[in-house]
């Protein structure tokens, strides 16, 4: 009775001296062990066989969202992912989607740390589709955007279509003003990606949607960094027919955008670099675009200046009877 | 007095008893052959117009409107100016059924007529010096009110040059300079402020309709609450009414336990009679 009476107070004392360090790691050990018996155990609950005619996901769901946690704070990505998966099947069962739509994106963050792209991708749809379901669209546009985020440096093509579908479901549920920030990256990983024409007509889609939700200073913005990114792009005709287009909406035609876009396009009519250079440099509404369209701009004009063969000399010739 | 004066008083007594005037009437058919009275009243008669014009824009409100007229009296008054080397011309000539006199007035008539072209107001925004003397074009030989213009009393003292002033003028021009150099640096900042607050303008319309729906959902879940209050309280009452009978039932027992120690002692009581009455 003696020796136990010591080997406790052995015990006590030690952990005790042990103090911060060492308990913290015997705790975490005991969490995952705790978390292992909480997997097999759901485990068990939803595998169904001879005697288990039916999975009970109601005791089961639980069991796996806590074990997912505990995976996800000791940085187990593999086994949290999984967890965390089963979660969102055993929620759906009990017809929480929301819920299931929240577990899926978690696993959806623990793949991108485990680099699994075409599964981040995967699991984040599955999540927006979830979210429609729900009824609620922006949440959905919200999960596409997170994924596209997370993917768009490995796998740009399905970033820039998760972008997109994102921008239709706001566009579609009439909440543009939202898809701003959206269109904004989509633009950026256009230009990344040098596709110049994609990110113009990109943010001339951005122009349309807030001309609809009033955002004049938006607008603009957008309409002359679609012109900047045309002459970028070294396509003068383009961006004449760009600016001729945007000048038929009002509120662009009276706005210090639409100025600098008129000087930007006279020099090119010129064909005068130094001047396109020295009205880039000296304009004061070009600090306030996005940052990438300033880069491009300030790297105006590029590929020299060809001779503009604008349509005024087709109509002389059109006219001249000789 | 200026002749030109004179003929304006003339010319407008002379209109006044027009209709007076048999010899003018007379006259008229006379004028085919007299290219320079033709002229002179074909000028005559658009100086009138424009006079017109101009008086029409001095009294009219619309600003558009008194541009336009104005633009049309500069187009008037640049017509007849073209005119007047053409009529000088045909002043010289000699004209039969003119008399002496009228010949030797003419020239003067159309120094008249020049010096009413330049009285027509055109809305030019520059302001007349108030003193230029009266506008004798074309003629050096025209009496002039005074001596030297303004322009000419200010140039004659720069000529002079003192150091004092060109200084002071150097100072003045370095000064605006600076002054222009911090209204540029005023107006970048004032373009980054007007630029931010409209992009915060547009953060707020967004944030609006977020802030209706959460009003309206957290409406919805302070009823909700009120509602669960109320059946909340119902219940309370009904346990506080039960609890009642828990007072009720520690009456109870207390009077059965004070019933049973009376018991005891009736019955201690009795043991004892009973004791007693066998001993005896």
């Amino acid at each position: 009775m003696c020796g136990c009476f010591v080997s406790t107070l052995d015990e006590f004392s030690s952990g005790r001296s042990r103090g911060g360090g060492g308990g913290m790691a015997d705790r975490q050990e005991q969490k995952l062990k705790d978390a292992e018996k909480w997997l097999k155990k759901a485990d068990k609950l939803t595998k169904l066989s001879f005697t288990r005619w039916a999975a009970d996901w109601s005791e089961a769901t639980p069991l796996y969202e806590q074990a997912g946690l505990v995976y996800k704070t000791a940085k187990l990505f593999e086994k949290g992912k999984h967890c965390f998966e089963k979660a969102a099947i055993g929620q759906e069962r009990l017809s929480s989607q929301w819920t299931a739509a929240k577990h899926l994106e978690t696993a959806g963050g623990l793949a991108k740390e485990l680099e699994a792209w075409p599964e981040v991708a995967d699991l984040y749809k599955r999540a927006s589709e979830m979210y429609m379901f729900c009824g609620k669209p922006q949440p959905a546009a919200d999960a596409l955007v997170r994924g596209a985020k997370a993917i768009e440096d490995s796998v740009p093509d399905d970033a820039i279509r998760m972008y997109l579908d994102s921008c239709s479901f706001l566009e579609d549920d009439g909440r543009e003003q939202m898809a701003f920030d959206t269109y904004r990256a989509a633009t950026n990983l256009y230009i990344k990606q040098q596709r110049y024409a994609d990110a113009a007509s990109m943010l001339l889609r951005w122009g349309q949607a807030a001309d609809k939700c009033k955002a004049i200073q938006s607008q603009c913005k957008a309409y002359v960094s679609a012109i900047l990114v045309y002459l970028y792009n070294q396509d003068l005709k383009a961006a004449e027919q760009c600016h001729n287009d945007c000048s038929q909406v009002d509120a662009f035609l009276n706005s210090e955008q639409n100025q600098l876009a008129e000087k930007v396009l006279q020099a090119y009519r010129d064909s005068d670099g130094d001047e396109v250079m020295y009205v880039i440099k000296s304009s004061k509404t070009l600090p306030h675009l996005d940052h990438m369209i300033v880069r491009l701009a300030k790297q105006l004009p590029v590929g020299g200046l060809k001779p503009v063969i604008g349509p005024s000399n087709d109509d002389l010739d059109e006219n001249d009877l000789t | 007095m200026s002749v030109t004066d004179l003929l304006t008083r003339a010319e407008a007594l002379c209109k006044k008893y027009e209709k007076y005037d048999l010899d003018k009437k007379q006259d008229a058919t006379v004028y085919k052959n007299d290219r320079f009275m033709m002229l002179y009243t074909t000028l005559q008669a658009d100086l009138e117009a424009a006079m017109q014009k101009a008086n029409d824009a001095s009294i009219e409100k619309n600003r558009a409107v008194v541009a336009t007229l104005n633009a049309e009296v500069r187009r008037a008054k640049a017509a007849l100016k073209e005119q007047i080397p053409k009529l000088t011309k045909y002043a010289g000539k000699k004209v039969k059924g003119a008399t002496k006199e009228d010949l030797a007035l003419r020239p003067d008539l159309v120094l008249g007529l020049v010096a009413k072209i330049e009285d027509i107001p055109d809305g030019v925004v520059a302001p007349r010096k108030p003193v230029k003397g009266k506008k004798g074009k074309g003629a050096a030989e025209t009496i002039k009110i005074d001596a030297m213009s303004p322009e000419q009393v200010m140039s004659g003292s720069q000529n002079q040059s003192s150091e004092e002033s060109s200084s002071f003028a150097q100072e003045a021009d370095r000064r605006k300079a600076k002054q222009d150099e911090s209204l540029e640096v005023i107006s970048e900042g004032l373009t980054t402020l007007g630029n931010m607050a409209q992009d915060i303008n547009e953060e707020m319309d967004k944030q609006t309709t977020l802030v209706d729906e959460i009003d309206s959902k957290v409406d919805k879940a302070a009823t909700e609450m009120k509602s669960t209050n109320v059946r909340l309280k119902e219940t309370l009452v009904r346990l506080r009414s039960s609890r009642n009978i828990m007072v009720d039932i520690v009456c109870l027992i207390v009077i059965m336990s004070i019933a049973a120690a009376l018991y005891k002692i009736i019955i201690d009581k009795k043991a004892k009679q009973a004791a007693t009455t066998t001993t005896t």
